[in-house]
């Protein structure tokens, strides 16, 4: 009966039915475990390492910028704190995003507003303005951008107010135990006490670029966060300044709370500090002297004759640039928390290229001041002697030939002085700046001298004196100026050299182009008995402790009277093996030259009878008034044949016996080299003398007390 | 007699069910990750299992055939007891789904799961000789639908699943003709097409979101799944160890204690421990299975077999929820996932077929 009754249900479910509900139910869990196994075991190793990344977060310390200091230890540029309020979301008294906001919290945010100047609410949340959000450039209240930070990252603190005064951040800081997530973040900012006075030199920093944002995020920077030099000794010792930012690894939950350190910490490394080697008051001083010139000059002419200069100032037996003014500058302190677009842009569009450093930068015809390279070489290869006087009648006629065998054609030279300077010898050559002498030893002249320098005897001897090369100072953007030869022209014009070109460029002019700095230095070379000294802009390196690290050690470049720089050329004018070096007493009598135009040459009216605390300090010097014709004066119709516009030059040094102070002064479109440029020179000398009297503490000598011989 | 009977006690699927539920808890306590509102509210998850254990006895004490005789009245109470919700029930998560008895908060659509398992098994046992025709197939899903109808408007579409998957399941062990089957399947597909649109969008979005991943989808949108699929399979093999794991434990895995406690686990006990789960499932699927085979008449086999499919389509949509091969649904996993109701419904299911298990052979009696 029983079994009846079984096998009369057992019939109504048919088996092939439940055995399909069977395979139903072991395919899926077949295929689960498939599933489970390739998430687990094969993947395992996927997903393990996603959720490391999901609980583990780098943070990244950041570290200080070394400071900078001029020679005396005055402080050029350092970092200030920049205050922002900040607030945390999680720990506010209840939830910020609850509607209406809890009492507590808008008791808060009421407070707050007016101190900061933020509204409590402002602003629609939506997924277009939430996705635009960046801190401390919105127009959110506060209740929004904390709202936004609690959906992102409630444990994390977010900037409400960015770079409030510190009177509030001190208000804010005290109220900060009865408002629990309100805090103070303090940021570093770079300040440039200095400011214009030497923005040429120190620069300013910048946001990382993007296109070199790997490069840097590799060395450990933060982009949007660490800020790099963009300019001056800011850019190019970025990497003593910079330090190294620190770094923890932290374990952290899904709203970003830490809750352990995985790894030590690595603490951040601050930047060295730099003492460099300008002196701030010469380079005040300096730059007050190129400025009060140039504005006299234009207020005499009644126009903006020039609005564009240069002065340096470094020590020939060191190297030390004392000051480098490169006239117009910019205001770094402007670029300190940002770099504001018009700002830059106005600097970018400004045709006097302020960001420019016109001191190492910028390419000029040296002109006259050039007349050293060409004097020293002439005399050190013999093509004239010491005593040897040329004719200087005014103008001469030589022949422009471009090849031996060119029948060529004649061509009228003139010496800036009409009247001619009568016979003159080595000195008194370069005491006048005497143009005919100059176009006889540097192209030859027939009947005094058989056979001139030559371009390529003469490139020789300015490339040992400094000129076509970069000079290594620790500045970005220098340039290498142009010392032409045959064979330069050759590759570059498809032309031959001609005669006509050595005579221009003995003097300075045609394809030769310098900077200030060069011209500077081969003076500096001339004063330390043919010495070259690397010229710097750092004095030492400190460690953030005060400690020197490195220590000032002048580096001779080379020494033109022992190392052997010149190519010696034979009689065809082809290059040999060998090279040489130069006479000791060729400088000697540069010197005497250069002396000699402070005592009754070409800057007698300018830089002589420079009395200081008493003491009559020695100038030896060389004027330059090049002659230019760039594409500036081009437009301003300038270029008159034969009275093209010119450049003021003046360099030189003092004491003559003893020199401790080379100074070039350059004024763009400046006229006259002596009238304009000496006077700048003249008064940087006057400074740093009266600096030197100042420091050594030496009693100041009145004016009447000097007896005058 | 009554003492004789305790023989056929099934203790392996007693047993199985009752060390899922202690794993369950345990699971539980590890995912509330130091939550103290969820810490205070999974307190009672113990309470429900012993609770669930005594009516459990007691279901399985009680003759089903009882449940049989009493079906309509049954039937009422079920839709009486939805309707209740709607005069005084909580809402949460936008769905009003409890009542709150004063002392436990129940979810009645739960317990309605093990009520239409009873209504429809006894519906299907009586109408065995009557012709499987379409008319057979309408009746018994109006009579679902009766009930289903004020699960689907709380709204939760889950749970109505669940109910129309007992169904189903019963139509087609009772043999409906497979002609039949594939209209069935081609006015459920009209019928899901047409139904799309009246979805929440939360629901329509969950769809669209694994039907068709946007690749560019905004973070919220995949994290839960995404998450799932970081937690199972940082286990490993062995996995990270109870109370260990970082995703669990710093919180990245949402709904950790519910929906996605199979993630959890998997990620704490590796894929020995998700395999061993897993297996144990399959394992009371199985008992149940074999309680309807040997069960002593037609009612109780196909009490035994609706509970059992019940059991493995909860199983196989929570964990292929997690596995990211089923759309996101609310569907807990079955003795593990935290909810007393769902505990409460999951064991008394196994006191009915615990009392099917008894009465093997005693047809008479």
């Amino acid at each position: 009966m029983i079994m009846n009754e079984q096998k009369s249900y057992q019939k109504a479910i048919e088996p092939w039915r439940i055995r399909v509900i069977y395979i139903g139910i072991a395919a899926v869990f077949c295929f689960y475990t498939f599933k489970l196994f390739s998430l687990q075991i094969l993947q395992g190793d996927y997903y393990l390492a996603q959720a490391e990344d999901n609980r583990t977060e780098e943070i990244n310390l950041q570290t200080e910028r070394g400071i900078i200091m001029d020679r005396n230890g005055v402080v050029l540029a350092r970092n200030v704190a920049s205050y922002n309020v900040t607030i945390t979301p999680a720990d506010l008294p209840g939830d910020p995003t609850e509607e209406p906001l809890p009492g507590a919290i808008q008791e808060i945010y009421r407070e707050l507003s007016p101190l900061i100047g933020v509204p409590v609410s402002n602003g629609v949340l939506n997924d277009e303005t939430v996705k635009t959000f960046t801190a401390c450039n919105t127009d959110f209240g506060i209740t929004e951008v904390v709202i936004i930070q609690d959906t992102n990252a409630p444990y994390s603190a977010v900037n409400v107010a960015c770079d409030i005064d510190r009177e509030t951040a001190m208000i804010i800081q005290e109220k900060a135990s009865d408002w629990p997530g309100v805090g103070i973040e303090v940021q570093p900012i770079r300040e440039y006490p200095t400011g214009s006075t030497t923005s040429e030199i120190i620069g300013f920093l910048g946001p990382i670029p993007a296109t070199l944002e790997e490069e840097y995020r590799a060395a450990g920077y933060v982009p949007n966060r660490d800020k790099v030099g963009y300019a001056g000794v800011e850019s190019s010792l970025n990497d003593i300044l910079a330090g190294t930012n620190g770094k923890r690894v932290v374990e952290v939950d899904v709203a970003g709370k830490e809750i352990r350190d995985i790894e030590t910490p690595i603490d951040p490394v601050p930047g060295n500090n730099v003492k460099l080697t300008i002196d701030t008051r010469l380079q005040a001083a300096a730059k007050a002297a190129l400025i009060g010139e140039i504005d006299w000059w234009n207020r005499y002419f009644n126009t903006i004759r020039s609005s564009n200069g240069v002065v340096i100032a470094l020590n020939p037996k060191t190297g030390e640039v004392l000051a480098m003014v490169s006239y117009p500058t910019f205001e770094n302190n402007r670029m300190a928390k940002y770099i504001p677009a018009y700002y830059y842009n106005q600097l970018m569009s400004d045709p006097l290229t302020p960001l420019f450093n016109h001191a190492v930068s910028a390419e000029h015809p040296p002109g006259s001041v050039f007349k050293l390279s060409t004097a020293i070489g002439a005399l050190n290869e013999g093509v004239v002697t010491p005593t040897q006087s040329l004719t200087c009648p005014g103008k001469i006629s030589i022949t422009e030939k471009y090849s031996p065998n060119d029948p060529g054609s004649e061509r009228e030279y003139v010496c800036y002085d009409k009247l001619g300077h009568g016979k003159v010898y080595y000195q008194r050559a370069i005491a006048l700046s005497c143009d005919i002498y100059f176009y006889k030893i540097g192209g030859g002249y027939e009947g005094e001298v058989e056979e001139g320098l030559g371009i390529d005897r003469l490139a020789e001897y300015a490339k040992a004196l400094g000129y076509g090369q970069v000079t290594g100072i620790e500045l970005p953007g220098e340039a290498e100026g142009l010392i032409p030869t045959s064979a330069w022209k050759r590759v570059n014009l498809s032309e031959n050299w001609s005669t006509g070109d050595t005579y221009i460029a003995a003097m300075g002019q045609g394809y030769v182009l310098s900077t200030a700095l060069q011209v500077a230095v081969s003076a500096a070379i001339v004063a330390n008995d043919g010495v070259y000294m690397q010229p710097t802009l750092v004095r030492e390196v400190l460690d953030s402790n005060g400690n020197v690290i490195q220590p000032f050690t002048p580096k001779v470049k080379w020494d033109i009277t022992k190392d052997k720089l010149i190519t010696v050329f034979d009689e065809n004018g082809i290059p040999t093996e060998e090279k040489k070096a130069v006479e000791p007493w060729v400088i000697k009598l540069t010197q005497e030259g250069m002396r000699m135009t402070i005592t009754e040459g070409t800057a007698k009216n300018y830089l002589s009878n420079i009395i200081i605390n008493g003491k009559d300090i020695p100038v030896a010097g060389k004027t330059g008034t090049a002659e230019y014709c760039d594409n500036v004066a081009q437009d301003k119709g300038l270029c008159i044949p034969g009275n093209w516009p010119t450049h003021s030059w003046f360099v030189g040094y003092a004491p003559y016996e003893d020199p401790e102070i080379a100074v070039v002064a350059f004024v763009y479109n400046g006229g006259e080299g002596a009238s304009v440029a000496g006077p700048i020179a003249r008064k940087v000398f006057e400074a740093y003398f009266q600096l030197k009297a100042i420091d050594a503490g030496e009693p100041e000598v009145k004016e009447s007390e000097i007896t005058t011989p | 007699m009554k003492r004789e009977i305790w023989r056929n006690f099934d203790f392996w699927l007693f047993g199985a069910a009752l060390f899922l539920s202690i794993f369950g808890i345990m699971m539980i306590q590890s995912a509330i990750a130091g939550n103290a509102t969820l810490a205070q509210a999974v307190s009672r998850q113990p309470l429900y299992l012993i609770g669930g254990t005594v009516l459990m006895l007691i279901m399985a004490a009680i003759d089903y055939h009882y449940w049989g005789s009493l079906s309509r009245f049954i039937y009422i109470f079920a839709i009486i007891s939805l309707l209740i919700i709607y005069v005084v029930g909580t809402v949460s998560f936008g769905s009003a789904r409890w009542l709150d008895t004063g002392v436990i908060m129940i979810q009645p659509s739960e317990i309605v799961k093990i009520l239409m398992i009873m209504v429809l098994a006894d519906f299907f046992a009586k109408n065995i000789d009557k012709p499987h025709d379409l008319k057979w197939i309408f009746q018994s899903f109006l009579m679902t639908f009766g009930v289903v109808i004020w699960i689907l408007l709380q709204p939760n579409l889950s749970t109505s699943i669940v109910i129309f998957v007992i169904w189903f399941a019963l139509v087609w062990i009772c043999g409906v003709p497979v002609k039949y089957l594939l209209i069935l399947a081609l006015v459920g597909i009209v019928l899901i097409a047409a139904a799309f649109p009246l979805l929440e969008d939360y629901q329509r979005g969950r769809i669209i979101n694994f039907l068709f991943p946007d690749p560019e989808a905004s973070y919220g949108d995949t994290y839960n799944v995404e998450q799932a699929l970081i937690t199972i399979g940082s286990g490993g093999l062995l996995g990270e160890g109870y109370g260990q794991g970082t995703q669990v434990q710093l919180r990245f895995l949402k709904v950790r204690h519910t929906d996605f406690i199979f993630s959890a686990l998997a990620e704490e006990f590796g894929f020995v421990g998700a395999m061993t789960v897993m297996g144990l499932l399959l394992f009371l699927i199985w008992r149940c299975m074999e309680i309807g085979r040997t069960a002593s008449d037609l009612y109780g086999s196909l009490i035994a077999y609706s509970y059992a499919a019940m059991l493995f389509f909860q199983t196989a949509v929570n964990i292929g929820v997690n596995l990211n091969v089923v759309p996101v649904s609310g569907l807990p996993l079955p003795f593990i996932s935290y909810g007393g109701s769902s505990l409460l419904s999951s064991i008394l299911g196994i006191g009915l077929v615990e009392s099917v298990a008894l009465r093997k052979g005693t047809i008479t009696s």
